[in-house]
């Protein structure tokens, strides 16, 4: 290709290049295809050299970005304090005192500035002979106050023992009577830094914070608030090539605070100007007094957010630029953007250059902020510090929980919570959205607390055997997950999008689901099977409910059990009764014990769907008494007939006709006339009657609940709702109808079935 | 008042010789900004050009609106300035050739660029000259853009052409001086 910038191409032709390769950048093909081909049409020297430019130019846009982004290298939302001229005067004769000693220091170089001072690598030679890191503050701090305030926690701070910590050994006062301080020496580079220049991908940037948690939680226990917790005070070290965070001027904040109280507001703000994006609001606001540990998990959960995203939630020049009042009033009131937000307003190359310093895809690292980081960050940010992590050890667990694929502490309480926004954003799927989220809340608060902690507890047990039989698997098996995990998490992005046959495709073509996806993952499961399902495709849907029968050790029984009975009914749907026996089995199995009797109903349905034998009647017979208790007339948790039918169809199988038929009756009228639950009661009714000879009766009884069974079909299914019935209670009346048909033409007499 | 102000109010008067005295002024003024920035705090530290010459600017004249025009001349010397600083200390660099030691203690000697990829920098300037000849338009935007760090909106202010002019300015550049780069190697 010639030189593009060389004389023989004139420079008309250049601008005609240029017009046209803007143009076509901003089209996609086929048009941008068409469009060459029209605008360059008998110029192929032009077409070849506007092709040229397009081919380039997404390595053009990277390079310049990359190239820029390394001549900015630290956030600029640091320290952002400007030295006047005082200082500067100052500084000049601080540097006269290189090679002179402070008390028993002597000064050997100088190795920064801060907002409140100078640090020195210093050599101390008794009682033994190292380096150190000396910080002197800077003039117009009373001395005498610092110093007390110091030798005051002089103790504390001596207790602090920590691998991540560097130590404070000593503070005095200079010749000149400016306090300073003694600090282990560090030679290493801020946190952020270090993170980039290394593009350590998100794991690892959590790894590192963690390590930071423990050295918080340390000194919090030792009644140590660190209270300046920032980029510039967490400097990184190799220890044989393994990167350690230490945390350094510990007790030098509060030692050097209490002047903000006595000084001038205007001064005050010079002195907090040095790092204000870390502040929280009770700090901002300076009253000295209310500072506590919580203070530091939110310094944490900034220092967190930009290790995450590349930014503070709150831009530190704006916020100076603002002015104090203003800033104290951002700090107070708004609402910081979600990590997961905060990328996707970047521009194109900014994100793909925060992405790469994170060794991720751009729309990769914007899927794995959301949700779990997302609140985890937040909750650290929270404004109220009462809904903070109340220490960082809480912090650290629930990053942990976040690493093991585990739920974590800051995920608001309900797990429905998402799964309604999904269903919000996919209406027209999904029929009426509104009455679905309150069906769905109304499920969920069925629950039982004590049950739910158990289950939580069993939860983390089977999820620690599973870690560890993973372990033991082989490499090739690992990759393969890790595969299979990241197109679940695709599909997951179909689904939000609605592309339900695309994220299908893409479940379906995986073999052997992972072990541990995501949230998105298992709802991505859930909701494609779903969407099959009311497609009556059932067979499809049967697979996708077996993977997420198989994967789903994370959610709580109430969703769980839900997915049981979608899948109980597509297994019978589409014929594969083998199948459905081995999964009533295992149903069974995992909730033999349970006492929750909302559960249990569901579970106990699931597996009546087709004529019992007395084996599995005796392996369902706990939860047939707790369905049984559970429909109790005075239990509060009892508001809809629902839960009867799990009893009546029991009883039924059971051969207690009379008690069935007294169920169906009692419960028929407490749902609407159209509904799968009046229908379902009808068809079970029906049966009954008929078993007990009075089978004229019983087709009349049968008619009703058939055409509105047969109607609903013939609409089509939707997801439905959780008082006209979801597209499984549908289905599953439809089952028991064909049985009852089966029973009448049969005169009473038992439904053959060799298959089952 | 600063020199700097009184200058860019020449600028602004239109004193012909003023504008050729803007450059010097603004160049020391960021050097020396720069140099307290880098001295402070820990040592590997690095800054970004932008943040430093808007804070320049905040310094000398603060937020005052109405002193537009002055700014627009103070960003294109401080572009200007930034791009010198940077091949300076590229060609430096590039010259000495230091190896591996990632943090640097030495103050007096101010290193703006740690870790900038400097032979990207040189080669970027030497293309950029070669830009200068046939479409000096072009090329003011890259130095705007790129050494200045400016927004499209601060660019096209200071040019007195549209946001969306720059924008493609910037779009076409890029493309051009990377093939020209490429084509050097």
């Amino acid at each position: 290709m010639n030189d593009p910038m060389s004389h023989q191409t004139t420079k008309s032709a250049r601008e005609v290049e240029e017009a046209v390769f803007l143009v076509a950048l901003d089209l996609t093909d086929p048009a941008r295809r068409q469009f060459l081909d029209k605008a360059c049409a008998n110029d192929d020297s032009l077409r070849a050299a506007v092709e040229g430019m397009l081919e380039v130019h997404a390595r053009a846009d990277e390079f310049f970005a990359k190239s820029r982004s390394k001549i900015r290298l630290t956030n600029a939302g640091d320290e952002v304090s400007l030295p006047s001229g005082e200082q500067r005067a100052e500084r000049q004769t601080v540097d006269g005192q290189l090679g002179k000693f402070i008390n028993q220091y002597k000064l050997l170089q100088r190795i920064g500035e801060g907002g409140c001072g100078v640090v020195y690598m210093a050599e101390q030679e008794q009682p033994i002979r190292r380096r150190v890191a000396l910080k002197v503050i800077k003039q117009g701090m009373d001395t005498k106050a610092v110093i007390a305030r110091f030798d005051a926690e002089r103790q504390a701070l001596a207790l602090m023992d920590h691998p991540n910590i560097a130590r404070v050994l000593d503070a005095g006062t200079t010749e000149a009577g400016r306090p300073y301080f003694v600090m282990e020496l560090v030679r290493g580079v801020r946190i952020t830094e270090y993170c980039d220049q290394n593009q350590l991908d998100t794991p690892r940037r959590l790894a590192l914070f963690i390590q930071i948690c423990q050295a918080i939680q340390h000194a919090h226990q030792k009644g140590v608030i660190h209270r300046d917790i920032k980029p510039s005070n967490i400097l990184v070290t190799l220890h044989d090539g393994v990167p350690v965070p230490k945390v350094i001027d510990f007790g030098i904040a509060k030692a050097i605070e209490g002047k903000l109280t006595d000084r001038t507001l205007f001064t005050a703000y010079e002195q907090i100007v040095g790092t204000p994006a870390y502040m929280s609001p009770e700090q901002a606001e300076m009253s000295g007094l209310d500072v506590d540990t919580r203070s530091d998990i939110y310094s944490l959960g900034v220092l967190l957010y930009e290790l995450l995203t590349g930014r503070t939630p709150f831009d530190g020049q704006e916020l100076v630029k603002s002015g104090i009042d203003e800033m104290r009033r951002t700090l107070r009131e708004k609402e910081p953007q979600r990590p997961s937000n905060i990328l996707t307003t970047l521009h194109g190359t900014e994100l793909k250059v925060t992405a790469d310093c994170r060794h991720e895809q751009a729309p990769k690292l914007i899927s794995l902020m959301k949700g779990d980081l997302d609140w985890i960050v937040m909750k650290t940010l929270e404004k109220d510090r009462k809904r903070r992590y109340d220490t960082a050890n809480g912090l650290m667990m629930d990053i942990q929980r976040y690493l093991h694929n585990e739920p974590v502490v800051a995920r608001p309480p309900s797990r429905w919570y998402r799964l309604q926004k999904l269903i919000r954003r996919n209406k027209v799927v999904f029929g009426a959205g509104a009455a679905v989220t309150m069906a769905l809340v109304a499920g969920f608060s069925t629950s039982t607390w004590l049950f739910f902690k158990a289950r939580e507890a069993e939860q983390r047990q089977a999820q620690l055997r599973q870690t560890a039989e993973e372990a033991r698997a082989n490499e090739a098996l690992l990759r393969r997950q890790t595969e299979a995990r990241e197109q679940i998490n695709l599909a997951a992005i179909y689904v939000s999008q609605e592309k339900f046959e695309a994220a299908n495709k893409l479940l379906n073509s995986i073999n052997t689901p992972p072990p541990k996806p995501s949230y998105d993952g298992v709802s991505a499961y859930r909701l494609v099977g779903d969407w099959l399902g009311t497609q009556e495709r059932w067979g499809e849907a049967a697979q996708r409910y077996a993977a997420l029968m198989e994967i789903d050790k994370i959610d709580k029984w109430s969703a769980v059990t839900l997915d049981y009975q979608a899948c109980g009914a597509v297994l019978v749907e589409s014929s594969q009764f083998g199948q459905y026996a081995a999964f009533c089995q295992f149903t069974i199995d995992t909730y033999a014990g349970t006492t929750n009797g909302d559960a249990a109903g569901r579970i106990l349905k699931t597996c009546l769907l087709l004529p019992a034998d007395p084996e599995l009647l005796g392996r369902v017979r706990a939860l047939g008494e707790a369905a049984e208790n559970f429909i109790q007339p005075q239990n509060p948790k009892l508001f809809s007939g629902w839960a009867a039918i799990p009893v009546a169809v029991w009883q039924y199988r059971r051969g207690n006709y009379d008690q069935a038929a007294v169920l169906c009756n009692r419960w028929m009228d407490s749902g609407a006339t159209n509904s799968a639950l009046t229908a379902t009661l009808g068809v079970v009714l029906a049966m009954s009657d008929c078993r007990n000879g009075q089978r004229t009766e019983a087709i009349f009884k049968l008619a009703p609940a058939e055409a509105v069974i047969e109607k609903q079909f013939a609409a089509g299914l939707e997801h439905g709702d959780g008082s006209l019935g979801y597209w499984y209670d549908w289905v599953f009346a439809r089952i028991l109808l064909r049985e009852a048909n089966q029973i009448m033409a049969n005169n009473g007499g038992i439904p053959s079935n060799s298959d089952r | 008042m600063s020199d700097i102000t009184l200058v860019l109010q020449a600028v602004g008067r239109g004193e012909q010789r003023a504008s050729e005295n803007l450059l010097p002024l603004v160049y020391d003024e960021l050097r020396r900004l720069a140099a307290a920035r880098m001295s402070s705090e820990t040592p590997g530290q690095t800054l970004q050009p932008t943040a430093l010459v808007h804070e320049a600017w905040l310094q000398l004249v603060g937020d005052d609106h109405r002193k537009w025009e002055n700014q627009a001349h103070f960003f294109g010397a401080a572009a200007d300035a930034m791009r010198r600083i940077l091949i300076d200390n590229a060609r430096r660099k590039s010259a000495v050739k230091r190896g591996g030691g990632r943090v640097r203690l030495d103050i007096d000697n101010l290193d703006l660029s740690a870790a900038s990829p400097d032979e990207d920098v040189l080669l970027i300037d030497e293309a950029l000259e070669q830009l200068e000849q046939q479409d000096p338009e072009k090329a003011r935007v890259v130095v705007l853009k790129f050494f200045g760090g400016l927004t499209n909106q601060e660019a096209a202010e200071t040019l007195g052409i549209g946001e969306r002019t720059v924008e493609r300015q910037w779009a076409a550049a890029k493309v051009r001086l990377f093939q020209w780069i490429e084509s050097q190697k």
